[in-house]
């Protein structure tokens, strides 16, 4: 069975260990207001957000937004981020799927009642839920079960709920039938279920 | 509380991508608010889009921007007016629905009320919590679309089995419902729905139109 395209995701928090510590900047954020390590953050971690944007569907206005607004955030938030219960990147991705949701509600909610829309700086609205499962001792468990995965399992899962393609696409994109997605998918979210279940 | 009935994984997923519409979103949120073992698959999703985010194509961002979000970090911060909360007498109300504005409590059928949650984001599906009297059998129906249950409180049965505080139930058009009410006592849910809830029988045409909200 070809194989093209099936490219290992690594997980991040193994890969930046040698590279920079994303942690530690945003931790100088939080303490003492470091713009330089926000700087730094903003390099590396906003034309990403937008990139991830444009790949799950926004118009390019919308991906420059949210990552703007997802910088923002960061700054603000950075007394909140903990690094014993998520990497940096997760906890970014969480920041800026927020905004998403929220710069969708305000534009069918502007739509709806041909009204200004809200202030730029709307509350997070799913900030309760993310404080609640941030369980720093479950972190590593989740780590662990996640690189049990297999690489063509993990991107599988990415190219379908993460990057939103839809399942043709996937299937051309990673040269397998189209039942191939769609099982492996399932398979995918089985395996990564029963091995959270056994760790527990 | 033991919860044995779970979202599919799909859901949890969606959820985690930030994919769900409002009201699906919200009873997924309120079980994974309660539940470890779904709060830690969803963890396990995020970890993925972390490392997704990671290994994306960077796309170059405004050449202004740095300069634009410094200037807004430097504003003070905007007072955000506080959504309205449902009032503090208002039992029924998990933590995650206070941002929300709650309808009054309509009856709809003799030991059932219902209460609409006012969404404003995209999407069909509406939400409301709905009360029933214990020991009742709820009325026969099907419906056209999906729902998404979640008990809040008390509990009901029907041929999936019992569902407790914390339990989920997910339903699509193609399985007639008759759930039963616990007689422990009132049976409290959220409820998503897409679609139209067909009663069948006399009085299930006499109220429908009540239950379409």
């Amino acid at each position: 069975m070809p194989r093209g395209g099936a490219r290992p995701l690594t997980i991040a928090s193994k890969r930046l260990k040698a590279k920079v510590d994303w942690a530690d900047l945003i931790g100088s954020v939080a303490s003492e207001g470091d713009r330089e390590a926000f700087e730094r953050l903003f390099e590396h971690f906003a034309p990403r957000v937008k990139g991830l944007m444009l790949k799950a569907g926004c118009s390019f206005d919308e991906a420059e937004e949210i990552a703007q607004n997802t910088m923002i955030a960061v700054w603000r938030k950075a007394h909140q981020f903990d690094p014993a219960t998520a990497g940096a990147p997760a906890w970014i991705f969480t920041i800026a799927r927020n905004l998403r949701i929220d710069l969708f509600r305000r534009k069918a909610r502007a739509e709806r009642l041909d009204t200004a829309a809200d202030p730029p700086d709307a509350p997070d609205q799913t900030e309760t839920a993310d404080i609640l499962i941030s369980r720093g001792q479950d972190a590593a468990r989740i780590t662990s079960a996640i690189q049990q995965l297999s690489p063509e399992q993990s991107r599988v899962v990415v190219l379908s709920f993460i990057e939103e393609r839809p399942h043709p696409e996937i299937a051309s994109a990673l040269g397998i039938p189209l039942g191939t997605v769609k099982s492996r998918i399932r398979l995918a979210m089985n395996r990564l279920r029963d091995i959270l279940d056994e760790e527990a | 509380m033991t919860i044995t009935h779970h979202p599919p994984e799909d859901l949890l997923a969606d959820f985690a991508a930030g994919r769900l519409e409002e009201a699906h979103k919200l009873v997924v949120e309120v079980h994974v608010a309660n539940c470890r073992r779904c709060a830690r698959f969803v963890q396990a999703i995020e970890q993925l889009a972390g490392a997704a985010l990671e290994n994306v194509e960077p796309v170059p961002i405004a050449p202004d921007a740095f300069d634009r979000v410094m200037s807004r970090i430097d504003e003070a911060p905007k007072r955000v007016a506080t959504p309205p909360l449902a009032s503090s007498t208002d039992d029924d109300v998990p933590p995650a629905l206070r941002k929300y504005r709650i309808g009054r409590r309509r009856r709809v059928a003799p030991g059932l009320s219902l209460r609409p949650i006012e969404l404003s984001g995209p999407g069909k599906a509406r939400a409301f919590l709905l009360r029933s009297a214990p020991g009742s059998r709820m009325l026969e129906h099907t419906h056209t679309g999906t729902e998404l249950t979640l008990v809040l409180e008390g509990s009901f049965s029907h041929e999936g089995g019992r569902f407790g505080p914390g339990d989920f139930d997910y339903g699509d058009d193609e399985i007639d419902h008759r759930p039963i009410v616990g007689d422990e006592g009132p049976c409290l849910c959220l409820v998503a729905m897409t679609g139209d809830l067909r009663m069948n029988g006399l009085l299930g045409r006499l109220i429908s139109p009540f239950v379409r909200l």
